[in-house]
């Protein structure tokens, strides 16, 4: 399946966006959580603080499904 | 003026009552970058080194730098600055909101306030007229409150800051309260505007400020507004502000808990975000010339409590309030959170007191006799109300920690003094740096004690390495240079660190503002000489090595951490050393942590350089000279 992983500031430069700025579109398997897709493309889950989709809060073990838009949030960086 | 300054600075002689105005000096702001940089300037050369912080030598500024209330994002800050009777030295603290703006809306740059006033007052500012104003029938009650009855005193339209009781009554982690919920919170500046029986700002004003270039400072700052409307991150910041992040913090091992005993809160589901916008939320609240609206206004429903309203609690005060008590209820958290808002408490610090009271309380070395027969025990917002009411009001052993734990750990011996978890008298922010070693010298070096916002480097610490500290040293020495930028230019670092602006882009628009025609490297040039400066005043004051006072309690390298993800981690004593030594290398100060004269000559701060020498606090030579660049951006590993 595909999902299309969006991230800003500092997750960015590690993400690759390769659609548009902010967005990168990554084939995955089923099932997968976003920790693991994470993981599969070389991004430490822990620069994740949550993921943000269709306008809620999810954390790292959310499995996301075919088509689907996340942002990456990373931490706030102090203020 | 055309350079974005209103042109006028106050001095308001509390004693006398004489307010006098200047032009204002704008080579001090070309020189210093206004604010915090402003602040430390007139700090050094005005204040007596033996002044006491509350006594009439100590001087209380208010300063709105350039960009504040300029077309520019989140352009809404205000700087306040005088010796801190927290740490006893250079103090300076800002809040967000719309005073600084409307400050230069009436005209003015910079307010000096010198002396202490005979009975309480309040500064009344409307255009023109500036006015001391009893302030009476304001003394004793809350921050909140008195913002509420000074604006149906003198109008909506005005904009207020204020002090709660903490402040009138020498609490020294006391905090200044705008808007209903921003705060300067740090180093106790609500303290020193309390000793100037000082009750109260209040400024109305209509007037423009005049840019260099307004027509490319329109342009630029239109493609920004733009290009941050579609930031992924946008939506999610105005959704939700800060407080999401305590269970991130939790996951990684750097949230303080019980008195930073663990960094590992078993509760964390009972205060995340989550919690705090399905049963507290009102409605979100923004800044001055911002779209960010970070802002989370809330309430806090307590049964048997009445019901208060709020803005937060924030991470900073989720974490220091909340896990560090072991609160298990979000709405005792936002109950805490009104109560040292209220009171006129930094509820970082406040927190942090009252962790180090409980501890005590745990270990024995405070009793119910000593606690008017209440108990202090983890997660009792009872327990809490009634330290807190000790606390404000200095009853019995109320006034130990009315100085902040290094005072009270000072008073209560027992090794106490180990798990007061400060720095230079200051309490530590919502992070556990055991086993984020860059964040832990970064607390170690803060000018103003142990403080988030000169330098956060969690990020860093886990792309580099969490169980080494090398290489730590220069990254921090580079975010001390730019993260102040901004307390400088008295506009938010949130557009900066969290939607991509860079720091070129908003030189360029100080430039269209001012004229200057500056560099990112000027600019970072500039705040390393604030940074010198004030370490030099430190020295002045304090009159010791500065390695003395880098120090953190033992706690952070005697306990590893006991649970949760980082268990049995923690950095030791040697890497603590070593992290000074190459600290003090990157800065070009010699292995006492004393600036030497080569470095101060090459930032133009000679006259610092001679006074350090005076005093026998000079730097001794570094064999191969200092590094001609001090500091280094931080570039990021593949994670």
């Amino acid at each position: 399946m595909v999902i299309y992983l969006k991230a800003g500031s500092k997750l960015r430069e590690r993400l690759k966006p390769d659609i548009d700025y902010y967005t990168r579109r990554i084939e995955t398997e089923e099932g997968k959580t976003i920790k693991e897709i994470l993981a599969d493309i070389g991004i430490n889950p822990a620069l994740v603080a949550f993921v943000y989709t269709s306008g809620k809060v999810k954390g790292l073990h959310y499995i996301p499904s075919d088509g689907q838009s996340i942002t990456l949030q990373p931490p706030v960086a102090g203020g | 003026m055309n350079n974005g300054l209103a042109g006028t600075t106050l001095r308001v002689n509390l004693t006398t009552g004489e307010i006098k105005r200047f032009p204002t000096d704008e080579k001090l702001f070309r020189r210093w970058h206004g604010g915090r940089g402003v602040i430390a300037k007139l700090l050094y050369d005005e204040v007596p080194r033996n002044a006491d912080p509350f006594g009439p030598e100590n001087i209380f500024i208010v300063n709105v730098g350039i960009m504040s209330g300029c077309y520019i994002p989140s352009g809404s800050k205000t700087e306040f600055g005088s010796i801190s009777p927290l740490t006893n030295g250079h103090g300076d603290s800002n809040m967000g909101g719309h005073l600084g703006p409307m400050l230069k809306f009436a005209g003015y740059d910079m307010l000096i306030f010198t002396g202490i006033s005979p009975k309480p007052v309040f500064l009344y500012i409307d255009n023109d007229t500036v006015e001391l104003r009893d302030a009476a029938k304001y003394w004793g009650i809350g921050s909140l409150d008195c913002e509420e009855q000074l604006k149906k005193d003198l109008g909506e339209d005005f904009e207020i800051a204020t002090i709660g009781p903490a402040g009138e009554n020498g609490v020294l982690f006391s905090c200044i309260t705008h808007d209903f919920g921003r705060q300067a919170g740090r180093t106790g500046q609500g303290t020193v505007m309390g000793s100037k029986k000082l009750k109260a700002i209040a400024v109305r004003g209509n007037r423009s400020i005049l840019v260099h270039d307004l027509e490319a400072l329109k342009k630029q700052v239109a493609e920004i507004i733009q290009r941050t409307k579609k930031h992924p991150n946008m939506e999610p910041w105005q959704k939700y502000g800060t407080s999401f992040f305590i269970r991130w913090s939790n996951d990684n091992a750097v949230l303080p808990a019980y008195n930073f005993k663990t960094t590992y809160y078993e509760d964390v589901g009972k205060i995340d975000g989550d919690q705090l916008i399905e049963h507290c939320l009102i409605t979100h609240k923004a800044c001055f010339g911002c779209w960010m609206n970070c802002g989370k206004y809330t309430k806090a429903v307590v049964e048997g409590r009445p019901v208060v309203h709020l803005e937060g609690p924030e991470y900073e005060t989720a974490a220091t309030c909340g896990s560090n008590l072991g609160m298990k209820d979000i709405n005792h958290v936002a109950y805490i959170n009104w109560m040292m808002d209220n009171l006129g408490m930094d509820s970082m610090s406040g927190g942090g007191v009252t962790a180090f009271a409980m501890e005590c309380f745990e270990k024995g070395f405070i009793t119910k006799e000593d606690l008017e027969g209440y108990t202090l025990k983890w997660g009792s917002l009872d327990d809490v109300e009634h330290f807190l009411d000790m606390v404000v009001h200095k009853r019995g052993i109320g006034e130990w920690f009315a100085g902040g734990s290094k005072r009270a750990a000072e008073k209560i011996g027992k090794g106490s003094e180990k798990f007061a978890m400060q720095v230079k008298g200051q309490e530590m922010s919502g992070y556990d740096g055991r086993w984020a070693p860059g964040m832990l010298l970064s607390y170690m070096t803060a000018d103003i004690g142990a403080h988030h916002n000169r330098s956060w480097t969690i990020t860093v610490d886990m792309a580099e390495g969490r169980e080494s500290v090398e290489g730590r040293a220069k990254i921090v020495v580079y975010l001390q240079h730019i993260r102040p930028l901004f307390d400088t230019w008295c506009i938010c670092r949130l557009f900066w660190g969290e939607l991509d602006i860079s720091p070129e882009e908003i030189v360029e628009s100080l430039n269209h503002i001012t004229g200057w025609g500056i560099t990112v490297d000027e600019a970072l040039r500039t705040s390393e000489m604030i940074w010198n400066l004030t370490r030099c005043h430190y020295l002045e004051r304090n009159r010791d090595i500065g390695r003395v006072f880098d120090y953190p309690p033992a706690r952070s390298w005697e306990e590893k951490i006991p649970s949760g993800p980082g268990k049995g981690k923690g950095v030791t004593k040697e890497q603590v050393e070593k992290m000074l030594d190459e600290y003090y290398e990157a800065r070009g100060w010699d292995e006492n942590g004393n600036p030497t004269r080569e470095v101060l000559v090459d930032l133009e701060l000679d006259f610092a350089a001679d006074n350090l020498e005076k005093i026998g606090f000079l730097g001794k030579p570094i064999p191969g000279g200092v590094p001609p660049i001090r500091g280094e951006k931080y570039k990021p590993k593949a994670f």
